[in-house]
């Protein structure tokens, strides 16, 4: 389940979100997302990428405060981690983003989603898809083939629904 | 890791805090946590600029740090209680690795007050946490002279605040919309888009 990328198809994700006018990337890490991480901790020489500031969380739902009051103070804001962290974040999507209306951008790791995991992941792992329909979450699985294509797609539904769109990440990046 | 309880004759209140913080940081954001603290900062100054949380207890701090961080020339405070920053002390260290100053208010009643005065799991000592995740300043004031004397600069700073317990009822809930709470704030950081 680790990550065999190069880190191509994280720069082409992290370099769509900087098009699209995000400036505020926060989370908390998993081993599908380390190229993402990678990045976002150090861009080099990367000036399109430097313009992603990081900060690292040290719970997901803290996370999501975050990128909510920079989303409030009129930024967009990106929160990536792995869908265990979904479940301490319910409470935040539910009692703040949902009601006040302040979308924020997940990019959300899929362990567990072939059942051939490491077994903590199983449960949220078979249920990930209906978790996030079941609180009306728009989401699509990044196309790996296409990160630019994908990122315009979850903007554009969370856009339109005013409600937080989630990037599923089912292969290391 | 204790904490001495205020004398009651003279122990302050939450508002007693929120006078003093905007009589020195008038045009301060004032992120508030849910429950009683919410609705007593509401009562006490309703305006623009106080962006409160009516659910997701242990959250205000990170909230706050995230409008600092995107509006660096504003003075932002996180208006926190006792039992909201027990449930999330890992926004200490958050808030000190994030480099922007802030100003940290626990308002420590010692009690989960908004749920009927519940015990937490204890007093404890904020100031010693908050610089040992490395804020820059911490003073914990007890009565209404040490609360005039405190630095409330912020750095990121903490001020833990001991107060007493309730007399009166905690007064009405915000009338606001949480979406109306949301375009107050964003009008107020923003004038010309208004």
């Amino acid at each position: 389940m680790h990550s065999t990328a190069t880190g191509a198809t994280a720069r082409a994700l992290l370099d769509s979100l900087v098009d699209h006018g995000f400036t505020l990337a926060t989370g908390v890490p998993c081993s599908l997302l380390t190229g993402a991480f990678r990045l976002l901790e150090d861009p080099g020489d990367d000036a399109r990428l430097a313009r992603l500031r990081y900060v690292p969380a040290p719970r997901e739902d803290s996370a999501i405060g975050i990128a909510s009051g920079a989303v409030v103070a009129g930024e967009r804001a990106v929160v990536l981690m792995q869908n265990s962290g979904l479940g301490y974040s319910l409470n935040v999507i539910t009692s703040f983003n949902l009601i006040y209306d302040v979308p924020v951008l997940l990019i959300v790791s899929w362990r567990g989603h072939d059942g051939n995991d490491a077994v903590e992941h199983d449960v949220i792992g078979a249920e990930l898809l209906r978790l996030l329909e079941l609180f009306r979450l728009p989401y699509t699985v990044l196309d790996h083939a296409d990160p630019a294509a994908s990122v315009a797609t979850v903007i554009d539904l969370m856009d339109k629904e005013q409600r937080c769109g989630v990037l599923v990440v089912r292969e290391g990046i | 890791m204790s904490a001495p309880a205020p004398t009651p004759s003279a122990a302050l209140t939450l508002s007693d805090v929120a006078a003093e913080l905007l009589d020195r940081h008038p045009d301060a954001v004032i992120v508030s946590t849910c429950g009683f603290t919410t609705r007593e900062l509401f009562n006490a100054a309703d305006r623009p600029e106080n962006f409160y949380l009516v659910g997701s207890m242990g959250i205000a701090a990170p909230v706050a740090l995230g409008i600092a961080l995107a509006r660096p020339a504003r003075t932002v405070i996180a208006l926190d209680g006792d039992g909201s920053l027990l449930m999330n002390l890992g926004v200490l260290p958050l808030v000190a690795g994030a480099g922007v100053p802030l100003l940290h208010v626990v308002v420590d009643n010692g009690m989960h007050e908004s749920t009927g005065g519940q015990a937490t799991v204890g007093r404890a000592d904020f100031t010693a946490l908050a610089l040992a995740a490395g804020y820059a300043h911490a003073v914990r004031v007890e009565d209404a002279a040490g609360l005039r004397a405190a630095d409330l600069t912020p750095r990121p700073a903490l001020l833990h605040a001991l107060t007493g317990p309730r007399t009166g009822g905690p007064g009405r809930r915000v009338t606001h919309t949480p979406q109306q709470i949301v375009e107050r704030l964003s009008a107020a950081l923003d004038p010309v888009a208004a």
